[in-house]
């Protein structure tokens, strides 16, 4: 791990991971990872598919068992259970979206504020104001909007649980190119708000062109980190990531 | 007329045995046996704050429902819980709630015995009125009232409260109910709760409509409830209603029309029947099973 300037970041850190390490079976999906997300930040972890991003973001959110440490602040919630983590505002927007297909988008929603139903009215109103296909679309079955709207729907959901830590997963997954812009600019919105974001992608250009810092993981490991607009101009980072989408 | 009312009047009692079983499966996707354990205890719990307690009738079904409701905790925590992170959970669950549910009977054989015991004729109202030319007693309607009022209790609670918002989202998805921060382990306890809160319901009406409480009770009502659920369609709470009242019906009627000998034989044969034009059965849905 590069010294000074990670070592810094990560004392001042609302999330912090160390040395964690997930293994399904026999198999050591995420093998020793440290990151460190300052507080406001939006940080990027990119590497292909199958390098552990999303492992490490489910061992973030307490869905699978890991070992090393995880904090949120000053707290240790490497034994939290995944609803404390929520409450705390450490909220995940999982890869492939798991809208709640057979239930409205309201009460989708109504869920995504679980934790906070003391703020649910204004926090639906906020995110019909900031989202209105989905006012419009209140009361339909979540599994009949189309995927651009359920990626809104998710990232809404994720909202109404007024996260401090807002967790990404591949959010731009399967989007048509236009609807990627929409939700980068939600994106970065949500970022100028004060949330703090780490986001995980497989699009590295998007990612790096939005982060302030990033991480580069391959087979389970951090093997790169640094500023963002470092790395996009990193050899390593643009023949392994950036070769096909800068077209060269 | 009279028996279409007696055939509603068991059926409103096997559907609400049927949607604790349903309740269970189609949230947890786990089939618990114990239920017919449960069955049994809520109708001698009721009996025993009834006649031993003296507890006015009404005061000892609410009390009865309160122990299903903590013998489903007890079910969860024991049958279940420790079993969870195995990747055979459902299965290594089944066999287990069937393990305790022997367990229970045992326990209940020991404090109660093997005699059939009765509530005391005193402890009934002996109000009996006449509708359209059928002769219905006062407790019959007050069950078949509170099991319509539990049932209609049941649906609004699944479809319009916080609490039934998170059983459907764990129903369909329990990783996505988990990521929202829906405490996962406390919706499976309550879940266990309604459930056993309902068959000791059922098991508390079971033994007033018949005045017969006798530990091998839940045993003769286990396979209806299994038949119930499958052909109301798995999962599926209307289903088990339906289909409770479906074979209320059926039995009621194989008595009068062919005899008592044939009730099972005939009841059973119907419910074979409706699976065969309808194999998802009468409100399930055909689902792709995702890996």
């Amino acid at each position: 791990m590069s010294a000074e300037p990670a070592g810094a970041a990560r004392h001042a850190a609302a999330l912090a991971v160390e040395d964690l390490h997930v293994a399904y079976g026999q198999i050591e999906a995420v093998r020793g990872v440290s990151l460190a997300v300052p507080s406001g930040a939006l940080v990027a972890l990119i590497g292909a598919n199958g390098a552990g991003k999303s492992t490490t973001l489910a061992a973030v959110s307490g869905l699978v068992r890991c070992r090393g440490r995880v904090r949120l602040d000053a707290d240790d919630i490497t034994r939290w259970r995944s609803s404390k983590r929520v409450a705390a505002g450490l909220v995940q927007v999982p890869e492939g979206r798991e809208i709640l297909a057979t239930l409205t988008v309201e009460e989708n929603l109504q869920l995504g504020a679980w934790h906070q139903v003391e703020h649910l009215d204004e926090g639906l109103g906020e995110v019909f104001a900031r989202f209105p296909v989905l006012a419009d679309r209140r009361k339909l079955a979540a599994g009949t909007l189309s995927g651009g709207e359920q990626q809104m729907l998710a990232i809404a959901r994720a909202l109404l649980a007024r996260p401090r830590v807002l967790l990404l997963d591949e959010p731009s997954m399967g989007l048509a190119p236009q609807i990627v812009d929409e939700v980068f600019a939600i994106i970065e919105r949500i970022r100028a708000s004060g949330t703090t974001v780490l986001l995980v992608e497989q699009n590295a250009h998007r990612a790096l062109s939005a982060a302030d810092y990033a991480y580069v993981m391959e087979t389970g490991e951090i093997v790169l980190e640094g500023a963002a607009d470092e790395l996009l101009s990193n050899p390593r980072v643009v023949e392994a990531y950036l070769g096909e989408s800068l077209g060269g | 007329m009279q028996q279409i009312v007696n055939g509603l009047f068991l059926g409103s009692i096997y559907a609400l045995f049927a949607l604790g079983y349903t309740l269970v499966f189609g949230v947890l996707h786990q089939l618990n046996l114990a239920h017919q354990a449960v069955f049994m205890l809520g109708a001698f719990a009721g009996w025993v704050l009834a006649v031993s307690l003296g507890w006015p009738l009404w005061a000892a079904g609410v009390g009865a429902v309160a122990v299903g409701a903590l013998l489903g905790l007890l079910i969860e925590r024991i049958a279940f819980a420790p079993l969870r992170n195995r990747p055979d959970a459902h299965f290594a669950g089944l066999i287990s709630s069937i393990a305790l549910g022997i367990i229970l009977v045992a326990v209940g054989l020991g404090v109660f015995g093997p005699d059939t015991q009765r509530f005391p004729p005193e402890a009934f109202p002996g109000l009996r009125f006449s509708v359209a030319g059928a002769s219905v007693s006062l407790l019959q309607i007050v069950i078949l009232v509170v099991a319509v009022a539990l049932m209609l209790g049941l649906n609004w609670l699944v479809v319009s409260t916080r609490l039934g918002r998170a059983l459907r989202a764990v129903a369909e998805n329990e990783r996505a109910a988990r990521i929202l921060g829906v405490d996962v382990e406390r919706v499976t306890m309550a879940t266990y709760m309604l459930s056993s809160a309902l068959g000791a319901a059922a098991g508390m009406m079971f033994a007033l409509a018949f005045n017969t409480i006798r530990v091998e009770m839940g045993l003769a009502v286990e396979l209806k409830g299994l038949a119930v659920i499958i052909v109301g369609g798995l999962g599926s709470l209307p289903g088990a209603m339906v289909g409770g009242l479906i074979l209320g019906l059926a039995e009621v009627f194989s008595i009068v029309w062919i005899g008592s000998g044939w009730r099972d034989a005939v009841a059973f044969s119907l419910l074979f029947a409706i699976l065969f034009i309808r194999p998802q059965g009468l409100f399930g849905r055909i689902r792709v099973r995702e890996v």
